[in-house]
C-alpha cells in the first residue's frame, strides 16, 4: 500500500470514529450548538411560507453526475431535497426539482417517490417532478428558467454542481423577487453565487444541510467531526510553517524521500 | 409498472459497492474490482441519459397540452429534438452504407446552430455576471460585500492596458491580491469542500444518507 493510500484510510477511519463517537456522546442532547447559517434559516422560513401561501419551492440540483469529483455536491443536493420534501409534507404543492444530469434526475425522482411515500403523499398529481431540463450547462440553465419564472414558485434553492451559468438562475430569481439560496462546489461559481444570490452557501456549508434541517444525530456528528479534522489541518499547517522557518523542511523531505 | 427494490436491499448494495470502490483507491489489489464497478456505473449512466431524454420529451409534451405561455418553447424543443434525432439516424445510415464515419449533417448542425447559440449565451453570461457584481452592494451592505466589490474593481482595473490603469502600483496590488489573499482563500474553500465531500461520502457509506429512495 502506498503512503497516499495509507493516509486516505487513516483519514476515513478518523472521520468514521469521530462521527460515531460524537453521535454516542450527543445521543441524549436535544440539539447541539452549531453556528447559524442564514441560508438554511431562510429555507426553513420559505418552507413555512409555501405551506401558508400554497406555493412551491424549486430545488435545482445542478448538472453533476455520480462518477466524478462533482458527485458529492449532487448527493448533498439530493440530501437537501429529501429534507425539504419531508419538512413540506403539509404543503398543497410539494417542491419541484430540476437537474442537468440524467443520473441525478433518476435519483431525484427516486428520492421524491421514496420521501413522498414516507410522508403519505399518495396523490400523484401533487408529487413533485425530478425533471431533466437540459444536458449541457447552458441548455440546463435555459430549461430551468421557465420553472423559476413560474408564478407558483415562491423560492429557489440551487445546490449541487454549477458553473458560471448559475448567474442566469440567480438573476432570474431576483427578477421574480423570489429569495434565492445557492451553493456549489466550483470555486469560480461560488464567487458568482456570493455576488448574485440573496443567501449564498459558501464552501462546506453546501454539505451541511442535514445537520441544519434536522436530518438526525449522525449529520450533526459529521459537522463536529469536520471541525475536529479542520483543527488538525490548521495545526499541521502551522507546524509545517514553523518547520519551514526553522529550516527543518529539507530534513523532513529527505525522510519522506527515504534518503535518511 | 413500478418496480421498486426493497430499501434494505438497495441500501446494502449501495453501501457494499461504495466500500469496494473506496477500498480500491487505497488497496492496489482491489483496483480491478473497482474498475469493473465503475465501468458498470458508466454504462448505467449512459442508459440513464436515454431515460432522461425520454423524461425531457414527456415533460414537454405535457407542457404543450397545458396551453401555458411557455408551451411555444416546449414545441420548439420537441421539434429540435426530433430533427436532431432524424439527422443522427441519416448520418448513421450513411456511415453504414459508405463504410467510414460520415457525420456531415450532424457536424453542420453543431457548427452552425449549436455552437453560435452557446457562444451567444456565453456572451450574455458576461453581461449577467457584470450585472450581478454591480448589484452586490444593493443586496448586502456588509463588510464582506464591500471588500468583495472593491477587490473585483481593483483586479479589473489592474487588468486594463489603458494608461490610468497601467501605473505599476495598481499592477503590484493586483498581483499581490491574486497571489496571497485570493489563493489563500481559494485553498481554504477547497479544504472545506474536501472535508464536506468526505463527510457526505461517509454518511452515504454508513447508510445515514440514502439519496436513492431507500
Amino acid at each position: 500500500m502506498s503512503a497516499t493510500g495509507f493516509t486516505g484510510i487513516v483519514v476515513v477511519v478518523l472521520f468514521v470514529g469521530l462521527m460515531i463517537a460524537y453521535s454516542i456522546i450527543d445521543k441524549d442532547r436535544k440539539s447541539i450548538l452549531i453556528r447559524p447559517i442564514a441560508a438554511y434559516k431562510k429555507i426553513e422560513k420559505e418552507i413555512n411560507v409555501s405551506v401558508e401561501d400554497g406555493t412551491q419551492l424549486h430545488i435545482s440540483l445542478g448538472r453533476g453526475g455520480i462518477t466524478g469529483p462533482e458527485s458529492a455536491a449532487g448527493l448533498a443536493g439530493l440530501s437537501l431535497l429529501k429534507q425539504v420534501i419531508e419538512k413540506s409534507s403539509m404543503c398543497d404543492h410539494p417542491p419541484i426539482a430540476s437537474t442537468g444530469n440524467p443520473v441525478l434526475s433518476i435519483l431525484a425522482q427516486d428520492t421524491i417517490q421514496g420521501s413522498s411515500q414516507a410522508i403519505s403523499l399518495a396523490d400523484q398529481r401533487k408529487n413533485p417532478s425530478g425533471e431533466l431540463t437540459g444536458v449541457t450547462p447552458f441548455s440546463y440553465a435555459v430549461g430551468t428558467l421557465t420553472t423559476i419564472r413560474d408564478d407558483n414558485v415562491s423560492a429557489n434553492v440551487h445546490t449541487g454542481w454549477f458553473g458560471n451559468e448559475i448567474t442566469w438562475l440567480t438573476t432570474a430569481g431576483e427578477r421574480q423577487s423570489s429569495p434565492t439560496i445557492a451553493g456549489t462546489a466550483q470555486l469560480p461559481a461560488q464567487a458568482v453565487i456570493y455576488a448574485s444570490a440573496s443567501d449564498p452557501l459558501i464552501g462546506e456549508e453546501l454539505y451541511a444541510s442535514g445537520a441544519y434541517l434536522g436530518a438526525g444525530k449522525m449529520h450533526e456528528a459529521s459537522i463536529k467531526a469536520q471541525d475536529v479534522v479542520r483543527w488538525i489541518i490548521i495545526g499541521l499547517i502551522l507546524v509545517s510553517v514553523l518547520f519551514n522557518l526553522l529550516g527543518f523542511n529539507t530534513f523532513i523531505e529527505e525522510i519522506l524521500a527515504g534518503s535518511i | 409498472m413500478n418496480i421498486k427494490i426493497k430499501a434494505p436491499i438497495s441500501t446494502a448494495v449501495a453501501i457494499g459497492v461504495g466500500i469496494i470502490v473506496l477500498l480500491g483507491y487505497f488497496i492496489p489489489s482491489m483496483d480491478s474490482i473497482r474498475f469493473i464497478l465503475l465501468r458498470t456505473g458508466l454504462v448505467l449512466a449512459a442508459v440513464a441519459l436515454l431515460v432522461g431524454i425520454i423524461n425531457l420529451a414527456t415533460v414537454h409534451i405535457k407542457k404543450i397540452g397545458k396551453e401555458s405561455e411557455n408551451s411555444g418553447y416546449s414545441l420548439i424543443l420537441l421539434i429540435s429534438m426530433l430533427v436532431t434525432l432524424v439527422v443522427g439516424i441519416i448520418d448513421m445510415a450513411q456511415t453504414y452504407l459508405v463504410g467510414r464515419p460520415n457525420f456531415q449533417i450532424t457536424n453542420w448542425v453543431f457548427t452552425n446552430i449549436q455552437l453560435p447559440i452557446e457562444t451567444s449565451l456565453l456572451a450574455v453570461t458576461t453581461i449577467s455576471l457584470t450585472y450581478a457584481a454591480a448589484g452586490i452592494l444593493r443586496k448586502r451592505m456588509d463588510m464582506f460585500s464591500i471588500s468583495f466589490f472593491f477587490v473585483v474593481l481593483l483586479v479589473l482595473l489592474g487588468s486594463f492596458s489603458i494608461p490610468p490603469a497601467t501605473i505599476p502600483f495598481l499592477q503590484v496590488v493586483r498581483d499581490w491580491i491574486l497571489r496571497v489573499p485570493a489563493l489563500g482563500g481559494a485553498r481554504g474553500l477547497l479544504l472545506g469542500i474536501a472535508l464536506g465531500t468526505i463527510t457526505t461520502g461517509i454518511r452515504i457509506l454508513m447508510g445515514t444518507d440514502r439519496p436513492y429512495g431507500g
